[in-house]
């Protein structure tokens, strides 16, 4: 009896320890942390840059904890919205440029002072308009992103390719030279590595086409893939799938990281973000030795003279409107966003949020391809429902069913045409 | 003894005793004892549930969720599915996939329980070790696994099928087919089924008489006819159990298809648990997820209704 007692008070007082540590530990964290959503991208492309923002904001918070947590593309909007309800919400989170608009006309973002943020009278202008809605503030320009072709230079000389292709069809011409070369000996060889779900490629060709993802007219948007010129440039699309590529045909760019792939050296070219070409030659995970021999270009578009159309991507920062630290979350911001913090970021091969900074990009000769590149750019439809159709997965699934031939181009695009006008009326 | 003392009372007094405090607290007793886990259940279960049909109801897409109140629609969100093509298509595939699934599951677990019987101890033992380790296993990380061993560049599924000559797999892609892309799937949760059905129906066989069994043996019966006219009879309640619970499971099947396609499957690849997903997290209409759930909820309750009235009916299960 006794004995039973000791372990029933033995107990009780472990409880009364854990719960008193437990309540104790939750009510500093409120005060003591903020919670940082970045990206992946950022984990492996710009470290340094996260650092210093958290060094800064430490000198002036010393008693406040800075939780970075990364997240993946496919997955961080599902977690946001299951925090915006569960009420763990961060403090700060990275929204691509694409997904802002969903949020913010949803009130998901607390209202912010443009004057408060560094450099924000010289602003991207095409970043800037992906934060604002009805007229206010609700995002921070993070930084843009344009893809050029990131390329294997012995490769081309040994293939005979003399210069950088001037035109598309040079660029199809020169792809088909490096599989006579390479890709008869090797069965794995890819001239441009084009996986199955690489979107954001593909609606390039189609926009150089003169192509669109949708049009507005009336009030009401329609999907126009199955245009005749949207329908020529995914035949071209297929082409690229069919002889100059031996990627899969199911997975995107990030499974597995393109860079690495073409770091292992069975890769001619790929089309890629600026930060993508110093993570291939990263020590632990990509090649350094390739470091003298890889170049970049624009994709040049089929009409003479001009580039490719690039996807101009970019991401923001936003403080949802859960947060209970908003001046906390605004000063994290603050530090990312300064100078300092956006020069390394563009250092990483990014196009920082400022044109201040754009001449930094066009001096150096790994930037510059990228910066070129951003001349010529498409974005998606600005609609609220847009974040819909990314998360449906329906250019995804239309480029799988061309890709391995499961339908044709006119019937995958008609499908998928009739689902982004149906998603993107939703609502309305 | 109390209806001995009842009895000898005229029947006023007999009637006003039946409500005595005694009688009465035996009544209430067993309701008393089933009171914290009926109430346990129906909060952590009944509460949810009644969410989910309040939230069927309403349009909840992501400006409600910010504000935690839906706008109700009456029975808006259920036309608009019923009347959806990709509904239609998403519940037959289901329907095919846990048919195939559950056959499988059921016909191979019950061969390896009859198995187990006939071999000896030490095999025995080894089998039900490796049983019990796949088990065991947590979905995700069985999922990855799985995973890598089909996967289109290095996965050894390939390599073992092209160096044992039976077909060239070198950079086969095995979810570029949805069929090839559902075998691999369905091997996997058919692999991870097969150790609880295993293991239920060799302890029920322990239950058959040996008698039955050889004085059938005796009367010339083949071992086919034994099982299909003795074992499987007694074994009825285990079987008509154990195939509800695997119709629930493989009905609802999500993690598996979720995580072997990268958390994006195509469209292709949904059943009913992804498809109420991907409506409720992907596109942000909460109302619309609800509703498909519902719909599943109401599908497999009807799907076993069947069965469990048969057998509360009867008493035996036909």
């Amino acid at each position: 009896m006794k004995a039973r007692l000791l372990v029933v008070a033995v107990l009780a007082a472990m409880l009364a320890v854990a719960a008193t540590t437990a309540s104790g530990g939750t009510s500093k964290a409120q005060a003591g942390k903020i919670v940082v959503w970045l990206q992946n991208d950022a984990q492996n492309g710009w470290p340094e840059a996260v650092a210093l923002a958290s060094r800064t904001f430490k000198a002036q918070h010393p008693d406040v904890d800075v939780d970075v947590q990364y997240q993946s593309w496919g997955t961080h909007l599902q977690k946001f919205d299951a925090g915006l309800v569960g009420g763990d919400a961060p403090d700060v989170i990275e929204l691509g440029n694409t997904e802002m608009t969903k949020y913010m006309a949803a009130g998901a973002f607390k209202s912010l002072t443009q004057s408060a943020f560094p450099n924000n009278k010289t602003w991207l202008q095409g970043l800037k308009g992906s934060c604002q809605y009805n007229g206010k503030l609700y995002g921070v320009p993070y930084y843009a992103g344009a893809r050029a072709v990131i390329y294997r230079k012995d490769q081309y000389k040994a293939a005979g390719i003399k210069s950088t292709p001037k035109s598309f069809a040079q660029f199809l011409a020169d792809g088909k030279k490096l599989m006579k070369k390479y890709g008869k000996k090797d069965g794995g060889y890819s001239a441009i590595y084009f996986p199955g779900k690489y979107w954001y490629f593909a609606m390039s060709v189609v926009y150089d086409y003169g192509g669109k993802i949708a049009v507005r007219s009336g009030g009401k948007w329609k999907g126009t893939l199955n245009s005749p010129q949207a329908l020529q440039a995914l035949n071209q699309v297929k082409t690229m799938f069919k002889s100059l590529t031996r990627a899969s045909k199911t997975t995107d760019e990030a499974n597995p990281q393109q860079a690495l792939v073409f770091a292992k050296g069975k890769v001619g070219s790929f089309v890629g973000n600026g930060w993508e070409w110093p993570y291939a030659l990263d020590e632990k995970l990509g090649d350094p030795s390739l470091a003298p021999v890889v170049g970049a270009y624009p994709m040049p578009s089929h009409t003479a003279g001009k580039f490719m159309p690039t996807f101009l991507g970019g991401s923001d920062l936003a403080v949802p409107v859960t947060t209970k630290n908003q001046s906390l979350a605004v000063d994290w911001i603050k530090a990312f966003t300064s100078t300092a913090a956006e020069s390394e970021i563009a250092k990483a091969g990014n196009i920082a949020n400022t044109t201040k900074l754009l001449a930094f990009n066009a001096s150096n000769p790994k930037l510059a391809p990228f910066a070129r590149a951003a001349k010529y750019s498409w974005f998606v439809p600005t609609s609220p429902n847009w974040a819909n159709v990314e998360n449906a997965n329906v250019l995804q699934d239309m480029l799988v069913k061309i890709a391995t031939g499961r339908a044709s181009v006119k019937a995958a695009a008609n499908s998928a045409s009739s689902q982004i006008t149906r998603i993107l009326n939703t609502g309305a | 003894m109390a209806s001995v003392a009842e009895s000898e009372f005229p029947l006023a007094s007999r009637r006003r005793r039946r409500f005595t405090r005694q009688t009465v607290g035996r009544a209430l007793a067993p309701y008393a004892l089933l009171a914290p886990a009926a109430t346990a259940i129906g909060v952590i279960l009944g509460y949810p549930l009644y969410l989910l049909v309040k939230m069927s109801f309403e349009k909840y897409g992501l400006f409600e969720l910010i504000r935690h109140k839906g706008r109700w629609v009456g029975t808006a969100n259920y036309a608009s599915i019923l009347h959806d093509g990709q509904f239609w298509h998403v519940l037959l595939r289901t329907i095919l996939f846990t048919v195939v699934n559950v056959t499988l599951t059921m016909v191979l677990g019950t061969a390896i329980a009859l198995l187990l019987l006939q071999v000896s101890r030490w095999l025995r033992i080894a089998i039900t070790t490796g049983l019990v380790l796949v088990w065991s296993m947590p979905v995700i990380v069985a999922v990855d696994i799985w995973r890598w061993m089909v996967d289109y560049e290095f996965g050894v599924a390939n390599w073992t099928l092209t160096k044992l000559h039976i077909v060239n797999f070198i950079r086969h892609d095995w979810f570029a087919n949805p069929w090839t892309g559902f075998a691999v799937i369905t091997a996997l949760i058919v692999w991870g089924a097969i150790p609880f059905i295993t293991i239920t129906v060799y302890a029920a066989l322990a239950q058959v008489p040996q008698e039955l069994l050889e004085a059938a043996a005796i009367d010339g019966a083949k071992p086919w006819a034994v099982f299909r006219e003795v074992t499987l009879p007694l074994l009825m309640p285990i079987f008509v159990i154990l195939t509800s619970l695997s119709i629930i499971w493989d009905f609802q099947v999500f993690q598996q298809i979720w995580v072997m396609l990268d958390f994006r499957p195509t469209s292709d690849y949904y059943t009913m648990a992804i498809y109420a997903f991907h409506q409720s997290f992907q596109i942000s209409e909460y109302g619309l997820g609800a509703s498909i759930a519902v719909v599943m909820v109401l599908f497999m309750f009807l799907a076993t209704l069947v069965y469990l009235r048969q057998m509360l009916r009867t008493g035996e299960v036909r």
